[in-house]
């Protein structure tokens, strides 16, 4: 039987000659080789190394953003949530700045032939904080619950089509199988601290997680004041090392300056996140060390493709060639972010294909695809889009790069809640709008990108793009395993996205954390999550 | 001693401030309905199933008819609860208190700066009528009122903050520092406020300083044998406040709510910046009960005012007689 | 002294000077302006006031000399709009309070004190927060809050002159009460309608240019004032403070200015 078009699968233990055979013959770095061998649960069982740990004892003062709502792990949506997520709350498995994935309440996960089965071992002898031990059943209720769509959880946009109530099947007290959807490579993915909503919950769990945060993590709450900040103690019953800090403190901010003010003046130990745009002061300064590295995060310039002059694919090929890019990374961001090439696959990602040919500003080229379209003369559009860090400098940019080759663009920058609206066709700035730009974060693999937004039926489709080519090749690189599968068929998506041009992706930006200079052993991940077991002072 | 007349004049004008109260919780009622957005969908964001946002929409109770809504939120207001903020899930009366809290905080530094200062000014306007004092005074101080606050702030952030370094340029403190410290971080978001309010005050207190100066009461004391300086103290001094209390008491509005712009540059929580975020989050509970709360406090604070007069006035008390 | 020779003091004529520099800057921008203000320039962002760039560049490159004189003309189309369409509605309002009287004047009193109530800028703020930024919308938020304040003003004059004898004198002849409020009583209160629209004009050019500040006014990429304070007053912490310097200059400027030129015929008319 031909499962559509593709050879059969390979069995696990194939797979990992085959993916030796690839680093050994160079077609992989290294890192993308333990990235690839972590995602299958390769690499699973080995122990993690033992690094030089600083002193205990020291209380570690974080600047983070205002949580703008509840702290409950199903809704949580934005960064001041999620930083308080992963203090107390754990993961079956951790990504880490890496890209690698590391076991944390599960020990080792394996994929039947499709990937449309995995078993994951958990990891025994674990309680919450409250008491109660960690098994099976706690991860059942917990994954049923991110994925019913009555629960309403901010889980659905990752998990939708893939994970469902139900799914998820006990088969012992430590052994774990999940039920897909339907064939998925990077599912461990899915339950790592990517989905940064999926912190194990007890099966008992009753919906007052602020009033507790109870987990199974290295710290425990010792007080949580809403929009001021949070206070975590270690934890003396946590099933790993025990943290190295015995109380770290959280303040609030609702903007980041008083956040760089704050390290300066030494208010702040560790600042979780920042944004180029207002820091390039402190980026300078000698006496803060700055945490920065490769992330998937970046901007969707979409423009429509069902209706108007942009219909026409060389239209929207000329715009994407009317943007300096070098130039943008280096203004917006001082050089801190790498060139996006109109497509999801990030460069840190080890199964985009490196092969395919960076576009680059061609204001000539783009003028003649002006031309051939019949839009000689230009037209005239609007570009909406949300108040958020660098994005109306950009739309700016966009505005004057598209005046160059005779396009008028008006620019509406709304507010972030106006600009989403109902997040419904229709009902929505975002949605409705011939072009607008949207805000991407992080995500450890490609696949939640290259779906919502650009399959015929997608729900975050914002250029309204319909190419069945496109979903044929997207359904079965979500569901390859193989490195090389992925890679090939990456390839394919990368050039058809280049030739289409639905959206303009012009870079992907790094990821910035900020500490003080005596600081130690913070660990961040690309997704705003910062973990202090490990931080010290000296 | 407040007599009967006076007691009745603020009764009366107790009851109409009640009703201006009542209007004003409807306005306010019907304003938050006119904004547009779903509350649901505000608190789950843009990614969360309709069906989610249908349920939460119902949980709330803001599908509900707007009458309704409105005669639960009275009768709430009534047993002294201000509701549930729809982002946090959690009551409305600490974070108001807390915004609250803190807005007052600036406006105390802000009055205890500009008062002294302005009445001093005022004085010293009236004492050099016509002369250069008076018109630098005058003149200048009026001009100050027209900047907004976050020009004249941003001219002393960079003044004080950043090339003299004298001042800092943060308004907020971590918890557990002194009170001295707390106050002298609201020292710069203070000043503009000061700028604004100067002119205000120190041309009302010339103004009935002059008056004083000139009226009928002063010549007499002047004549009966007392020094200069006492007649100063006692009598005119008195008359220069009166009109400044009215005018502190009409811009009580301005200083809890209307220091948004402030707020927003100094990063300070106050009521105002809490009644912006809550607007745009379409976190109504939040949003009306900040604003009745500014509202009242104008209120209360103009009958204060009316009664401090009353109290202090000798033409109130001569007319009494 | 006639009216004109008390204008002609040094506070007026300063006044007037700075207004005419920055109403010429919006007339004819395009042609003082050095560079483009809206060019962007990458690789020269945020750079130093040097010969090149008089007072440097912004976030993206784009001259600062050039945006600060071509900024003149956003504020200066849509606070004298605001102010023009407030004292419209202020006036008849006030003059219909002020001459009615009875229920009508006690009814709209009381509104006009529930509005004032409030902060302006809260009220304004919310106002665009339902409809959305947008300079058209700001001018009408504007000429919202600011007819109270008027119709207060006119109210208080219009009360003062139905006390006075050819009121009564043209009621007797049966005038229509429209006729009187607007062609007997009108003409004698223009000197405080004046003076009190030449202040409200200051107080339009602050609060534009505050809802600006707060990102509800006038839209990128406009060099508004108040916008490019905003976009960069996050800037000054790093040691970039011409990006906002200048702007906040321009501004105290032109509301020191308008406001000097309102004293100015409050001393001479009024």
């Amino acid at each position: 039987m031909i499962r559509n078009g593709l050879p059969p699968r390979k069995p696990a233990a194939e797979l990992a000659h085959h993916i030796r055979d690839e680093y050994r013959a160079g077609r992989l770095s290294r890192r993308q080789f333990l990235s690839h061998a972590a995602r299958i649960g390769l690499l699973a069982a080995a122990p993690a190394r033992a690094a030089t740990l600083g002193r205990p004892g020291a209380t570690i003062r974080v600047a983070s953003q205002v949580p703008a709502g509840e702290i409950e792990p199903l809704t949580v949506s934005e960064i001041g949530g999620l930083v308080m997520l992963c203090q107390t709350g754990e993961f079956l498995i951790m990504d880490g700045q890496d890209l690698i994935l590391r076991p944390s309440l599960a020990l080792s996960w394996t994929p039947n032939a499709d990937c449309s089965v995995w078993t994951f071992a958990l990891r025994p002898g674990v309680k919450f904080h409250d008491g109660q031990s960690f098994g099976a059943a706690d991860v059942v209720a917990t994954m049923d619950r991110l994925s019913d769509p009555k629960a309403g959880s901010n889980a659905l946009s990752v998990l939708r089509g893939v994970l469902s109530p139900g799914g998820t099947k006990r088969v012992d007290d430590l052994t774990v199988r999940f039920e897909l959807d339907a064939p998925n490579g990077n599912f461990p993915f899915y339950v790592s601290s990517d989905n940064y909503n999926a912190i194990m919950q007890p099966a008992n769990y009753a919906g007052d997680f602020e009033k507790t945060f109870n987990g199974t993590g290295p710290f425990r709450l010792e007080r949580y004041q809403p929009k001021v900040g949070a206070s975590f103690v270690r934890n003396p019953d946590y099933w790993g090392r025990k943290a190295l800090p015995e109380r770290s403190e959280f303040l609030f901010f609702n903007d980041q300056q008083p956040q760089l003010l704050a390290l300066e003046d030494d208010q702040v130990d560790v600042i979780v996140q920042i944004s180029v745009q207002g820091a390039q002061g402190l980026l300078r300064d000698p006496d803060v060390r700055i945490i920065d590295f490769p992330a998937a995060t970046h901007r969707q310039l979409h423009l429509r493709c069902d209706e108007g002059p942009m219909a026409d694919k060389r239209v929207r090929q000329a715009i994407a060639l009317s943007l300096n890019r070098p130039g943008l990374i280096h203004g917006l961001f001082q050089g801190r972010a790498k060139l996006g090439n109109d497509s999801p696959f990030a460069p840190i990602y080890p199964s985009t294909d490196p092969n395919v040919p960076q576009r680059a500003e061609d204001i000539a080229k783009a003028r003649d695809l002006m031309q051939a379209a019949g839009q000689g003369n230009g037209f005239e559009t609007t570009l909406t889009t949300e108040r958020l860090q660098e994005i109306p400098d950009l739309a700016v940019l966009v505005q004057n790069a598209c005046g160059d080759i005779g396009i008028k663009v008006n620019l509406r920058i709304e507010d972030g809640a106006t600009y989403y609206g109902a997040a419904q066709f229709g009902r929505s700035d975002w949605l409705d709008s011939p072009m607008g730009i949207t805000d991407y974060g992080h995500r450890g693999v490609p696949n939640v990108t290259l779906a919502a937004p650009y399959l015929s039926h997608g729900a975050w489709n914002a250029a309204h793009f319909k190419n069945p080519d496109y979903d044929r090749l997207v359904a079965s690189y979500i569901a390859a395993i193989d490195l090389s599968t992925q890679r090939g068929i990456a390839g394919q998506i990368q050039r058809l996205l280049l030739d289409e041009t639905p959206v303009i992706i012009p870079y992907f930006y790094d990821y910035i954390a900020a500490t003080g200079p005596s600081v130690r052993g913070v660990a961040v991940s690309a997704m705003t999550q910062v973990f202090l077991q490990d931080a010290s002072f000296g | 001693m407040i007599g009967r007349g006076i007691l009745a004049a603020v009764f009366r004008r107790g009851a109409l401030s009640l009703l201006t109260l009542v209007l004003l919780s409807m306005v306010i009622f019907a304003g938050g309905q006119l904004l547009p957005g779903d509350v649901g969908r505000s608190i789950l964001g843009p990614l969360a199933d309709a069906r989610a946002v249908a349920a939460l929409n119902h949980q709330l109770g803001t599908d509900a008819p707007p009458v309704l809504m409105y005669l639960r939120w009275v009768g709430g207001l009534l047993h002294g609860y201000m509701g549930m903020s729809y982002a946090y899930r959690s009551p409305v009366a600490p974070f108001i208190g807390h915004a609250l809290t803190k807005s007052l905080a600036l406006a105390a530094v802000t009055l205890v700066i500009v008062i002294p200062l302005s009445i001093g000014a005022g004085i010293m306007a009236a004492l050099y009528r016509g002369r250069w004092q008076d018109r630098a005074v005058t003149l200048g101080g009026l001009s100050l009122t027209v900047v907004p606050e976050f020009v004249s702030g941003i001219l002393l952030i960079l003044v004080f903050g950043v090339w003299l370094r004298l001042l800092p340029i943060s308004a907020n403190t971590r918890p557990g520092t002194g009170l001295p410290e707390q106050l002298r971080h609201l020292i710069l978001p203070s000043l503009p406020l000061v700028l604004i309010l100067f002119g205000y005050i120190a041309r009302i207190a010339r103004a009935g300083m002059v008056e004083a100066l000139d009226a009928d009461y002063t010549r007499t004391a002047t004549l009966k044998g007392l020094r200069r300086r006492a007649v100063l103290f006692r009598h005119v001094l008195r008359n220069a406040l009166l009109p400044t209390i009215t005018v502190i008491a009409a811009q009580t509005s301005y200083l809890l709510g209307g220091l948004v712009v402030v707020e927003t540059l100094f990063r300070y929580q106050g009521i105002g910046s809490l009644i912006l975020t809550a607007a745009r989050g379409k976190d109504y509970p939040m949003m009306e009960a900040g604003i009745l709360t500014v509202g009242a406090a104008y209120i209360l604070s103009a009958i204060a005012a009316d009664m401090v007069i009353a109290a202090l006035d000798p033409r109130a008390k001569a007319a009494q007689r | 002294m006639k009216p004109l020779e008390r204008l002609a003091r040094p506070g007026f004529l300063l006044g007037f000077s700075i207004v005419l520099f920055w109403v010429i800057c919006a007339l004819f921008g395009g042609f003082l302006e050095p560079q483009n203000p809206y060019a962007d320039d990458l690789m020269n962002a945020l750079a130093p006031p040097s010969a090149a760039h008089w007072f440097g560049t912004d976030q993206i490159g784009r001259d600062i000399f050039s945006r600060i004189i071509a900024g003149a003309a956003p504020i200066l189309s849509v606070a004298p709009a605001a102010t023009f369409l407030a004292t419209l509605c202020g006036t008849a309002l006030g003059l219909v309070t002020g001459y009615a009287g009875g229920w009508i004047d006690a009814l709209l009193s009381r509104l006009i004190e529930v509005i004032l109530a409030l902060p302006l800028i809260v009220v304004a703020l919310l106002v665009l927060v339902a409809l959305g930024p947008s300079s058209l919308n700001v001018t009408l938020v504007i000429a919202l809050v600011f007819t109270p304040i008027i119709a207060r003003t006119v109210r208080s004059a219009t009360i003062t002159e139905c006390k006075l004898d050819y009121v009564p004198a043209a009621q007797l002849r049966d005038e229509g009460a429209l006729h009187i409020m607007f062609v007997e009583i009108l003409p004698n209160i223009l000197p405080p309608i004046m003076v009190e629209v030449t202040v409200r004009l200051g107080y339009a050019i602050f609060t534009v240019a505050s809802l600006s500040f707060l990102g509800f006014g006038i839209q990128p990429p406009s060099p508004d004032w108040g916008l490019t304070i905003a976009e960069n007053y996050g800037l000054i912490v790093g040691g970039y403070g011409w990006t906002v310097g200048f702007a906040a200059l321009a501004t105290a400027s032109l509301v020191v200015g308008v406001n000097l030129v309102a004293e100015g015929l409050a001393e001479a008319f009024g």
